[in-house]
């Protein structure tokens, strides 16, 4: 059974910095992983490598048995892997229902033609009405995502995850600019979505959140995995308090 | 129907063809085009040579369809290299291009154009009646586009390439269909044209030309199939109705684009749609 | 000798692009539009050279009213027009920019005629310089001089003054820049008018040569100087200035190979087109995501 997301040995470097070194790491299905680590570890590149925004130097990214390192984004989306960006990104001119409910019908829009074919919606806007539900943001459909508070639309974007189908849901920085009660109702929100089967992978700052409902930890520092294990093994780890209370006085470019 | 009517209504058709088939382009998929000219005029030249060499309206008509979807594809392929004010520049780029190219070419007319095109032998009024009907199939379609999940795509790409992306959709794919199939419209409008007038010169698929069309759709409202089928009538028929507004067609034009934009961005459609939202009560 | 007149033609040619583009390439750099009313302004500066120096009789006094009233009508564009569409998308205020020109040039036409105005006195558009056996057009080499002093005058002016590099502060770095206590309203303005002013003196000029101003003076160029911006990098002034020498030279011998396939005008586009196929963010620019 192969893993869901698998990374073989992927570097990249960015001016002469290098931002990813020799990384593999395998996360299996239906687990919930964190990627931590100080500023600057490489975290964003690694989501952005994963995501297909970004092309490696050198390695292997893998969705299940598929080697996806030369495929776009969409694509990648299509094989099974679904995102949540750090800054979001929803459809400000389109309804929170519409923007789950495009989502929702991928099959649809696979190319022109099948979109330009396809006509009705009533399945699709079904399932997405109950994923806002289960997100928590039900009441919110006919709203005009542009108007909705970060706390939302942080939520929206797992809702857009979901709606995909995905075997394996990536989310950057998902309780970023958030407060404590929403940061908690986000948790919730992705915890519900795993418990329906969906593998996590989670890169996230908000360490007190990470550290209550991840079962794994994998550490990030300069670039290169330090650690790897469940949550208490890990902290307790010399390298990664080192790596935590040494990176103010580390000077590291990578992003 | 006197004969100068016959040519107002299929001017109006026309038109509505162009404006519709832009704001595929423009409106649906967000990828501003200010060339349309370009494809209009290649359609009507392909026709112009098939009805002078060979005589053949249908022939004509596939001929200015493909001639011009296939000048729309290319600029679709340079849609997805260059961003969305680059791609402004591309395509005022083709419409000079198309124009300098047409001028210099003989077999071509040169800068005096193709005259005595042989009719299409439907006459005028079958002239008409077919613009009118391919016209009104123009905004029916316009519409369903906009009902199905084309349009549903197009709207996400026009708004957020990147976003779209995550939720698997090609942003590619859909910006070289909006523009082939808008460009083989505005192919067939260029048959039509030539059609009705038997006589073509450069000058009236030129940038300016353009701009008119790209004033319709903003007028209209960007994205609404009938504010945009409202414009297109509207700003036809106010040169001919108004001698004012004829001596001054471009002034008009862009002083309204101007106070659209300023004060009703979303063009006749949104003053619609605020209009309609006042009337309901509360 | 004939390819000598030729580089004389290309490089006066290229100056006055150069001048025209300098206002359009600072205009994207800081607010990222596409100012196409600029061939607007360029064409009001020519209208003004003319008629001013008409009514004057005083070729200076027309130079100089443009030079006054032309910046005026820049930043009224940015104030009136460009200003409040800031919140949206770029293409909105570039579509509102193309509804100013068509409204402008139609205005011209008008006020002043289809067929547009000449000077009544005009003297320097037939005279020649000799400069070292070589025939130079003196509104030829005005052009060129006033180009050189402009560009040597802005690279003083944004490296060794305050103003100046406050200026380009803000072009790169907004936020920075007002922290320190630059404001950013101030930058606009001045780039709107310093843009307006010397497309105004690149109009006047051209005037001269032409001894013309119709009501499309500036439509050809302005097209051509959005093709030069591209290609020397949006919002780069040095490879703006590099772009509108090299389109005016290769205009000028270009002709000779491919006048019988495509407008002379029509060079610009080919050769801005087949640069963005290959390198879509332009010379000089970085690639966006």
């Amino acid at each position: 059974m192969s893993a869901a997301l698998r990374l073989e040995r992927v570097a990249i470097h960015f001016g002469g910095v290098l931002a990813v070194n020799d990384v593999s790491l395998e996360i299996s299905t239906g687990e919930f992983v964190g990627l931590i680590g100080p500023n600057g570890a490489g975290k964003t590149t690694i989501v952005r490598i994963v995501a297909g925004m970004l092309r490696p130097d050198r390695g292997r990214v893998f969705l299940g048995e598929d080697d996806v390192t030369d495929l776009p984004t969409q694509k990648r989306v299509r094989l099974g892997l679904a995102l949540t960006h750090q800054i979001v990104r929803p459809f400000r001119e389109m309804t929170a229902l519409d923007n789950v409910v495009l989502a929702a019908g991928y099959k649809n829009t696979s190319s022109p033609f099948q979109a330009l074919s396809s006509v009705k919606r009533r399945a699709e806007t079904e399932r997405a009405v109950e994923i806002l539900a289960r997100v928590g943001l039900a009441g919110a459909e006919r709203k005009l995502a542009g108007a909705l508070p970060l706390g939302q639309l942080k939520r929206l974007e797992v809702a857009r995850a979901l709606a995909l189908d995905p075997k394996i849901i990536l989310l950057d920085e998902p309780l970023a600019g958030l407060n404590h009660a929403e940061a908690s109702k986000q948790i919730d929100a992705i915890l519900k979505v795993h418990a329906s089967g969906v593998t996590i992978a989670l890169v996230e700052h908000n360490l007190e959140e990470v550290l209550r409902v991840c079962r794994r930890l994998i550490v990030l520092n300069n670039g290169a995995i330090i650690a790897d294990g469940p949550p208490a093994g890990v902290m307790a780890d010399p390298a990664v308090g080192e790596a935590y209370v040494g990176a103010g006085s580390d000077r590291h470019a990578a992003p | 129907m006197s004969a100068y009517e016959v040519s107002v209504a299929s001017v109006i058709g026309i038109n509505v063809i162009l404006a519709i088939s832009l704001n595929l382009i423009s409106g649906f998929c967000g990828q501003i085009s200010l060339g349309h000219g370009a494809f209009f005029g290649a359609g009507a030249y392909a026709a112009a040579l098939v009805m002078t060499k060979v005589g053949n309206a249908p022939l004509a008509v596939a001929a200015a369809v493909a001639a011009a979807s296939l000048l729309g594809t290319v600029v679709g392929f340079a849609s997805l290299r260059v961003r969305s004010d680059f791609l402004a520049v591309t395509t005022i780029g083709v419409n000079f291009l198309f124009i300098g190219f047409v001028r210099k070419q003989a077999w071509l007319g040169g800068e005096m154009g193709i005259s005595a095109i042989p009719p299409s032998g439907l006459g005028a009024l079958g002239n008409l009646g077919l613009i009118l009907i391919c016209a009104c199939a123009t905004v029916a379609f316009s519409v369903y586009v906009n009902q199905s999940w084309m349009g549903f795509a197009f709207r996400a790409v026009g708004e957020d390439e990147t976003a779209a992306r995550t939720l698997g959709i090609d942003p590619g794919a859909y910006k070289l269909a909006a523009f082939a199939i808008g460009t083989a419209l505005a192919g067939l409008a260029g048959a039509f044209y030539t059609f009705f007038t038997q006589f073509i010169t450069p000058d009236a698929f030129d940038f300016i030309f353009s701009v008119m069309l790209l004033a319709m759709v903003v007028i209209g409202g960007v994205g609404s199939t009938f504010g945009v089928l409202t414009a297109a009538i509207v700003l036809t028929l106010l040169p001919e109705a108004i001698r004012f507004v004829n001596d001054y067609r471009l002034l008009v034009f862009g002083g309204l684009m101007i106070l659209m934009i300023r004060f009703a961005p979303g063009g006749l459609a949104g003053l619609a749609r605020a209009a309609l939202l006042r009337a309901r009560p509360r | 000798m004939y390819y000598v007149d030729l580089a004389v033609t290309g490089l006066s040619f290229g100056c006055m692009y150069a001048m025209m583009s300098v206002g359009l390439t600072l205009v994207y750099g800081l607010l990222r539009i596409l100012h196409i009313a600029h061939a607007a302004v360029f064409a009001l500066g020519a209208y003004v050279t003319v008629l001013v120096a008409n009514a004057t009789g005083s070729l200076a006094l027309g130079f100089l009213a443009a030079l006054a009233i032309t910046p005026l009508f820049g930043m009224a564009i940015y104030r009136l027009l460009y200003e409040p569409l800031l919140q949206y998308r770029p293409d909105v205020p570039m579509v509102a920019s193309v509804g100013l020109l068509i409204f402008m040039q139609d205005a011209f036409r008008i006020l002043f005629g289809e067929q547009g105005v000449t000077f009544q006195n005009n003297a320097l558009a037939f005279k020649t310089l000799d400069i070292g056996g070589v025939r130079v057009g003196v509104v030829q080499a005005a052009l060129i001089v006033a180009a050189a002093v402009v560009f040597v005058g802005l690279h003083v002016l944004t490296t060794r003054t305050r103003v100046g590099v406050g200026w380009r502060a803000t072009v790169s770095r907004p936020k920075i820049a007002a922290s320190f206590g630059i404001d950013p309203i101030r930058v606009r303005y001045l780039n709107f008018a310093l843009g307006s002013a010397l497309a105004a003196l690149a109009g006047g000029l051209v005037a001269l040569m032409d001894n013309l101003v119709d009501p499309a003076i500036g439509f050809v160029v302005s097209y051509k100087a959005l093709a030069i911006i591209v290609l020397g990098g949006l919002g780069n002034v040095r490879g703006t200035l590099l772009a509108s020498l090299a389109l005016g030279l290769v205009e000028s011998y270009g002709t000779i190979f491919i006048g019988q396939w495509l407008d002379r005008d029509a060079i610009a586009f080919l050769a801005v087109i087949a640069l963005l196929m290959i390198r879509p963010q332009g010379l000089a620019g970085v690639r966006a995501a």
